[in-house]
Formats: C-alpha cells, structure tokens, sequence
C-alpha cells in the first residue's frame, strides 16, 4: 500500500501525459478533466521545470472540456465529442491525443465513444486514461508512449540496421530533456547509428510513425520507459536495451560498451570513439588542476533525485570529481524489483565509494538521513561531519541546505530557482557542464 | 449571509449567479448582466482553467506556521512546488523565522479510489503534527475523496482531539464549480468555522478590571480596521495603504495572506472590514457582518488615483473623518500629478487591452485612461454584480467605454489571440500564467499585478505609469518572438467571430444541476 508523500517532487500521471505531448511535435492533446486540472498541472510544469513555457499548446492553451459537476448527470462524453472537433476545426496539429482526468474517469466515461466518431476523419485521434490516482508523473510518461507504440506506430517489416529508438530521458521531469537527448544522440551518432528521439530537436512525428523499423529501443533508464518498450516489443517486435542514464567519463564509457555490444558493433570501434571522446573531456577537466587543490575543492555530497538522475550524478561525483557522494535520496515510487535494480546501479564504483541508499518519498527526511549518515554536533571539539558538505537535488533541497549552511545546485525536478534552455549534462559535454555549474557554485562569492 | 454552519460553501454559480463566457461590447454585458441571463452561458470549445484547489493555494500558501495537507491523488496541488521559493520568502517579509511552505499531499491511488482515502488522511495529518508542530493544519479536499465520499470532516473532528494544531477544512473541490473565484469562499468558509471566534481568543487578561484600560481598549478597537490583502499584491503595497490607513490614525490589522492563524483569532475586535477586492472578500465581510456584526466596505480596489481616492473616503465617511481624507487626498493627488507629467506625456495615445479578475481588470482600465491611454478592451476571468456596479462606473467615468470589447471567461487565450489580432493595441494587460501568448503575437506585456511590485494606492499609480513607459521603450523581446514563432490555431480563425464558440444559448435550454 502506498502512503502520503511530504512535498512530491512530480505530478500526477495527468501532468506525465500533458508533459510529454506537449513536446512531441505537432501533437495536440486533448483533456478531458475537471475544471482545473489543467490550470493545475501547468503550473507545475512551467514554472518548476527551469521556466519551460507553455509549449506549443498547453498552458492556458491546453484543450480541455472544463467538466464540473453541473455537466455529469448526463455523463461527459458529448461534451468530449463536441471538443474533440472543435480543437481540430480551431488547432493546427497532425496527431490528436485525448488525455483524461480522475474525475471523468470515476463517473464512468469512456473516451473512446468519442474516438471512435473521428476514426475517418483526415487527421489521427487517439487517447488513453491518464487520470492521478493512476501513478505520478512517470506513469503518464508510460502511459503516453504505450497507446502510442499500439496505435499510431505504423507496423514495419523491414528494418533499417543502421536506425535506433531513444527513450528514457523523461520529458520535463527531467528538466535538462533536450539537452540530454541531444547530447546522448551524439554520441550514438558517433557510433555510426541515426537515432529517433522523438522529443529532440528537429524530430518530426512521421518518425515516430516509422519508428518500428529501428533495430534497437535503447531506453536510457531502468526503471523509466521500460514498461513501454516492453509493449513495443510485443507489438513491433524491436528489442530494447536498458541502460543507466550517463553523466561523465566513468558512466558514458561503460554506456558507450553497453550499447556497442548489444547493437553488436566492433569493440576496437567503439573504443577509439571513447578515447576520442575522452580526450576531449580531459583536456577541459585538466584545467581544474590547480584550483581543485588550491581551493580544496572536494565535497562531501548527498544526491537527493529520481532513479536516473541520482545514479548518474553519484557515479560522476564519485569517479570522475572524485568528491564523497556518501548519501543518495531516492524520491520515486518504485516496486521492491525496481528497487533491486536500481540498486545494483550504485555498486562497482573504481573510487571505492559505497553510497549509502535511501528509498523516500519525503523531503523533510533528507535532513534526518544526512544527521544519521554524518552525526551532529553536539558542541565537542573534535568532531567530522557533513563539512565541507554539498547538496545536488531538487529547489526543495535548498530548504535543508540552508539549515545546514552547506551549497546546494538544483539538478532535479522541480526547479524553479534556474532557467533551462538548451543545457544538457548528459555524456562527456553535458559532464563538463555540470562540472561548471557544481563549481561555480562554490566559487560564486569571490 | 450566514452559510458558515453548513459544512461547504455554496458554489458562486449558485451564490452569485457568475457568468463564465460572454463576448460582446461593455454596453451589452451591463445590459445583459442586469436581465440576469449570463449565468449558463458555455463555451462548445474551451482550454484548461484553473480551479477552487489551485486558487484557494493562493491565500492558503501564505498562512505561516501551517502545513497544507491536499487530500488528492498525487498532482492536485502540484503548482506548491513553483511557489515555495518565493512563499519562503514573501512569509520572511512578514516574520523573519517563517519557515514557508509545508505540504502533504495524500497520494490517492487506484486501491483508495476503492477502499476510501480516510486512512492516509488520517496518517497525513498525524505526520503534519509530530513532525512540524504547527499552529495549523489545513486540509482541502479535492475531486477523488469529494467522489469516493471520504468524509473529511469525521476524520478531521476525531483527530482534532489529539492533535494540537488546529485543523482547517477547506472544501475546494474543482469538479463543483468552473467560476475559480468560489476559492476564495472555500478559504474563508474554512477560516471562519475555524479559526475567527471568541471560543478561540482569550484576550487581554485583566485580573482587577480597570476601567480605564477597558476604555482604551474600547478605543482602540472602534479605530482599527481588518485589511484583507490579497495574494497578488505585493508587501510594498501594503506598505502603501497601511501608511495612507495611519495617516488617517487607524489602526490596521492585515488578514487573509501571510497571516499567522492566531492572527484570526481577535479578528473580530475591528470596528471595520476593509476589502480591497469583492471578488476575494464578500463572502468574509458579509459573514463578519451577520456574525460579529463588523461592517464592511467592498467596492472597490486601491487601483489608480480615482479608485484610491474613493477607498479611502469611502473608510473616511465610516469613522467621520472625511475632510481628513479629503485633506490627504488632495496633497497626495497633487504631488502624484506632477510626478506623472512626464509619463502621462509618452503614454498618451497609447491603446491597451486588458485581462484578469474583474476587479482588477476595470479598476485598471480606469488607471490607463488617468494615463492618457485608451482600452481597446477587457477580458474578465468571470462576471458578477461586483462586476456590475464597477463596469457601470468605468461607463461613467470613461467617455466611449461604453463600445470597448468586454470578453468573460478564465484564461481562454483562442479568444485572446484573435482579439489581439483584430485590436492590435500597443499592450497587453494580463494575469500572469498566460502571458506568453501576448508574447508571441508580437504584443508587449505589462503583468496585471506582480507579488513583488507595487500597483496599488498613489505610489502605485505612479509606478505603473513609470513600468508602462519602461516596457514601451523597449518591444524587442516580443517583436523578435512572434518573427519566428507561431500560436497553435488555424489562420482561418482569425477571420472568425472571437466569441464563436461561446454558447449563449444554453441560458434558454436550461441545464439540468
Ligand atoms: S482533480 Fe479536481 S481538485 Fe484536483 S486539480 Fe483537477 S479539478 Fe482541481
């Protein structure tokens, strides 16, 4: 049984489906909610999310049937039809994707009644239940790619060896998405392999249409997207590999090997890439020589986030920064198989460093993790402590950070206190971004 | 009014007969308004708005040493993770050692949506007590619990007797009503039944009475006003009307926003409930009023020299003091109309449409025209006799208001857009959360009000004219936007009616409740 959650760091599946449609291109979603859930979930999305936008047509802007309560004697479903042909008599898009709240959910409504009077028309509706109580932002995520990887992905008997699917990178809920893709479909670029991402730059929806005809889903994550490839599988038959999401030397060579050897590409291949790519890395990490030492730049850091984000950070921080990453707060909903998974996540690391691992859902505990894992100060003269400590999580860290007098970087969702355009961190670049930015941090008052 | 022994407030469809879809001229919404036939008007195509949930987060974000507990699946609420930053700091404007913002959401899954979410409830707010030790604890129902039929109240009052914060219901269900505004009566519904009363406040202790203590006393609060700010000013307007309030030798006491729920308590020990917005207040003034017998004064805001001038005379005649004011009004008046020489110089001429709270929209729409400025139009977030009585004023006050476009409705940013198209005006006025579109058409944006700005009394007079003249120097921004990006809608809309998919037929056909 779950149980409450102190300060969620993610929304509701209503806003994972809304967040990831809003990005995919030419796309239109179409809520069918009451009233506010849509006012509701955009403001968390465009304001803790690095001031994201409202996109294309969400925000205010989001197709919605406003149900209350005086509409529902009779059921919503007119009503969806009625807004289902005015968005696309009035939204200029290509696919239609009709999203649903609890509420219309609960009294019975089934959205496809409505679909299914669109089925001839020149554009493409389709839909999917996505009401809150199903999960959080992660389940809309899921939700959203398996309706469509059953209906709006054409069938392909060919398949193009040289293509690949990207997934994982979670829209939004990871607030540095585009960088990310970006810079994970360069380097699989690098490996000789055209990559769909779907929600990256320049990507259109035929190739998602066509994306059966990939010979591999890499799904940058073990616990996000797995799910979905799994249906993509079923009904396309493309396999798909799991990988942790990289960030730096250490986690971007063993991904670069992971993904060579599924997709079967030569070892001595892959591995003039990563020393190509690693040269690069150094020959900027290089700099840092004589500051890291004459500043004594090194950190204690506990790393609070969801499954992707805090493997990749604590791997960086550990074998590559070379700082003490000894505690890492877990935040998302995860079954005691996940949890398995993305333990062993956190093992083998070439420093040595064996992070301590939470699995919490509530913010306020941070504080007391960090008192366990360091001990407090009761006064005595000789004491070690989480000093000279660091935070890397989400804006809500800054709350114990403060208290505890130590820096901290917003990493992970939500992030209302930094402005994200194009920035990535992950792979080699996104790692000397991050680099920037961790340090920065410490340097900011001189 | 006297809705505060039922358990929820009555929704404002209901309570205020609220229009949520008109378009038409400023002309044909007072008439219409006054036959009465606005309320069931709907929209056959509409876009996401907020609702009670969201907007009651507004004043309850605020309200220190609390712990909002949101009874909800996992997202409703979510917004607190955009705000808590800034609700941190805006409480330290206020106490120095405010924590900020605390919030438990219940986490309502697909087993709760069968078996009931009391449990977690209950569990949510004995966690929200043993781990912060609040003075209260605000829990607001949504759509799942209102639908499953958790009933709050019964876990609330059981729990009320081990737990010793004190527990605030707040009834915001977004399913009961699309005029967002009934947040506001949700809010003060819970605050009343909960936290105003003399079985709470014990006041000043006298153990001999004495006499003349009493009579200061006495004094003291026959000259103190309750203020009741609003979430969307910001500290330094406050500053601005308590400092015009003392001139006059008041005492204020400031209640809803950033208050501390002891604050409550005494509240009714005021000689006079002074709003600054009817949409935010009537509910609490009218139930002051039938409850502590505490008069009001509700018809208007502090917006613009006009508006500003009559709050204050308005409170003045109250307590007898109108030459005072008079006095002060007019060496005020003088001294901001100098100041405003030279903004009213580059103003001039300059058109505007405007959108946001009706209040705040027609209050507004007065300051631009004080500026020399011309509305092209209004849209308002919904339409009530508060509305009314302002609109007819604005028709008054401001020569040829009376074919300005007035468009009702929350957000719907599809009308905006073809309204900007078609006006063109040289700003756009609107409530933050939907701005960008303005943005994007190319059309510079002045925010309708800002948590860290000053818009009311003189001094924020002064300040929008010097904002508006600072944001029309310089258009670039928007300009290059709207060169290289597009809204969502088709071109042919733009040729179409505005008011196109407003239904204003539905008031004949009579929808079922
Ligand atoms: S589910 Fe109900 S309470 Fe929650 S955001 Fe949606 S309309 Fe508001």
């Amino acid at each position: 049984m779950s149980k409450f959650v102190e300060r969620p760091k993610y929304v509701c599946a209503l806003g994972g489906a809304v967040g990831t449609l809003k990005v995919l291109p030419r796309t239109v979603p179409v809520l069918h909610a009451a009233t506010g859930c849509g006012g509701n979930v955009a403001l968390a999305l465009n304001q803790a999310a690095g001031y994201l936008g409202s996109g294309y047509c969400a925000g205010q802007a989001l197709s919605s049937t406003n149900t209350s309560e005086r509409e529902i004697v009779f059921g919503g479903e007119d009503r969806l039809t009625e807004q289902i042909a005015n968005t696309i008599k009035l939204v200029d898009g290509d696919l239609y994707f009709v999203i649903t709240g609890c509420m219309v959910e609960m009294i019975g409504d089934d959205i496809r009644n409505s679909i299914k009077k669109f089925d001839s028309g020149d554009v493409q509706v389709i839909g999917a239940e996505t009401g809150g109580f199903h999960g959080n932002y992660y389940k809309g995520y899921e939700i959203v790619l398996k309706t469509l990887f059953r209906d709006f992905v054409e069938p392909k008997a060919a398949r193009d060896s040289k293509l690949v699917n990207l997934w994982g990178v979670v829209p939004i809920q990871d607030v540095f998405w585009k960088g990310n893709i970006a810079l994970i479909k360069d380097l699989l670029n690098k490996l000789g392999y055209q990559v769909n991402t779907f929600f990256g730059d320049g990507e259109t929806l035929d190739s998602l249409k066509n994306s059966a005809a990939a010979t591999l889903n890499i799904v940058v994550s073990d616990t996000f997207g797995v799910e979905a490839a799994q249906v993509f599988e079923e009904v396309h038959g493309v396999p798909y590999l799991t990988v942790p999401f990289p960030i730096g030397d250490h986690g971007t060579t063993s991904f670069l090997r992971k993904v060579g050897s599924a997709l079967g590409i030569a070892n001595p291949f892959v591995e003039k890439v990563i020393e190509r790519e690693q040269a690069h890395y150094y020959s900027y990490f290089e700099r840092l020589a004589d500051v890291y030492s004459d500043l004594d730049l090194q950190r204690y850091t506990v790393v609070v986030g969801d499954s992707n984000y805090t493997q990749a950070l604590t791997r960086f921080l550990a074998d590559d920064l070379g700082w003490l990453p000894e505690l890492v707060v877990i935040s998302d909903f995860l079954t005691d198989e996940q949890q398995d998974t993305v333990r062993s996540n956190f093992t083998g690391y070439e420093s040595g460093i064996l992070p301590e691992l939470v699995f919490d859902t509530d913010a306020s505990n941070v504080g007391k993790y960090i008192a366990r894992h360091w001990g407090q100060s009761s006064g005595q003269k000789y004491f070690s402590g989480f000093n000279p400590g660091f935070i890397v999580g989400s804006a809500i860290e800054r709350d114990v950070a403060e208290k505890l007098g130590v820096p901290q970087l917003t990493v992970t969702y939500p992030m209302s206190n930094r402005v994200v355009l194009d920035r990535g961190y992950a792979g080699y670049t996104g790692a000397l971004r991050l680099t920037e930015d961790l340090l920065s941090v410490l340097v900011g008052s001189r | 009014m006297d809705y505060i022994r039922e358990k929820t407030p009555p929704v404002r469809e209901d309570r205020l007969g609220a229009c949520q879809a008109f378009g038409g001229s400023c002309c044909d919404l007072a008439s219409q308004s006054k036959k009465g036939c606005l309320y069931n008007n709907n929209r056959t195509f509409s876009q996401s708005q907020g609702c009670q949930l969201t907007l009651s987060l507004a004043i309850l974000n605020t309200i220190r040493d609390s712990v909002i507990v949101v009874h909800s699946p996992i997202g409703c609420g979510a917004g607190m993770v955009a705000q808590a930053g800034t609700a941190k700091d805006w409480q330290k404007l206020r106490d120095p050692n405010a924590f900020g913002l605390r919030w438990i959401n219940t986490n309502l899954d697909e087993l709760d949506v069968v078996n009931g979410g009391e449990e977690k409830l209950r569990s949510a707010i004995l966690y929200a007590d043993r781990e912060y030790r609040p003075s209260a604890i605000i829990v607001m129902n949504s759509c799942v619990p209102a639908l499953i039929g958790d009933d709050i109240d019964a876990v609330i009052e059981d729990l009320q007797k081990q737990v010793s914060a004190r527990i605030v219901p707040v009834h915001c269900e977004g399913f009961k009503t699309k005029i967002q505004a009934t947040a506001y009566d949700a809010v003060y519904h819970g605050v009343l039944r909960h936290l105003v009363g003399v079985e709470l406040y014990e006041g000043p202790e006298l153990i001999i009475p004495d006499e003349l203590e009493e009579l200061k006393e006495k004094y003291r609060i026959s000259h103190t006003v309750n203020l009741l700010n609003v979430s969307s000013m910001s500290r330094i307007d406050e500053q601005e009307l308590v400092k015009l309030l003392k001139s006059l030798d008041l005492n204020v006491r400031i209640l809803p926003c950033y208050a501390h729920p002891d604050d409550f308590a005494d509240s009714f020990e005021a000689a006079l409930n002074v709003s600054i917005c009817a949409t935010h207040d009537d509910y609490f003034s009218e139930h002051m009023k039938t409850k502590y017998g505490i008069p009001f004064i509700l018809e208007t805001v502090p917006i613009g020299i006009a508006n500003t001038s009559k709050w204050l005379l308005d409170i003045a005649k109250f307590f007898g003091i109108e030459e005072r004011a008079q006095k002060l009004i007019a060496s005020e008046v003088r001294e901001l109309d100098a100041a405003l020489a030279p903004y009213r110089e580059f103003l001039t001429g300059k058109t505007a449409l405007l959108g946001g709270g009706e209040i705040r929209i027609l209050t507004t729409a007065e300051l631009l025209h004080s500026l020399g400025m011309e509305v092209l139009g209004l849209r308002g977030f919904h339409f009530d006799r508060y509305g009314e009585s302002l609109l007819e004023q604005l028709l008054e006050d401001v020569p040829a208001s009376e074919r300005a476009i007035i468009n009702i409705g929350a957000g719907q940013p599809f009308e905006q857009a073809n309204l900007l198209a078609k006006l063109k005006p040289d700003v756009f006025v609107g409530h933050p959360g939907g701005n960008g579109w303005a943005n994007k058409q190319g059309i510079p944006v002045f925010p309708l009000f800002g948590q860290t700005y000053n818009y009311m009394g003189y001094l924020g007079a002064f300040e929008v004219a010097r904002r508006l003249t600072r944001l029309l120097k310089n258009t670039s921004y928007s300009r290059n936007v709207s060169r290289h990006v597009g809204l969502p809608y088709r071109k042919d809309w733009y040729d179409q009616d505005p008011f196109s998919y407003i239904d204003q037929g539905a008031a004949d056909q009579g929808v079922a409740l």
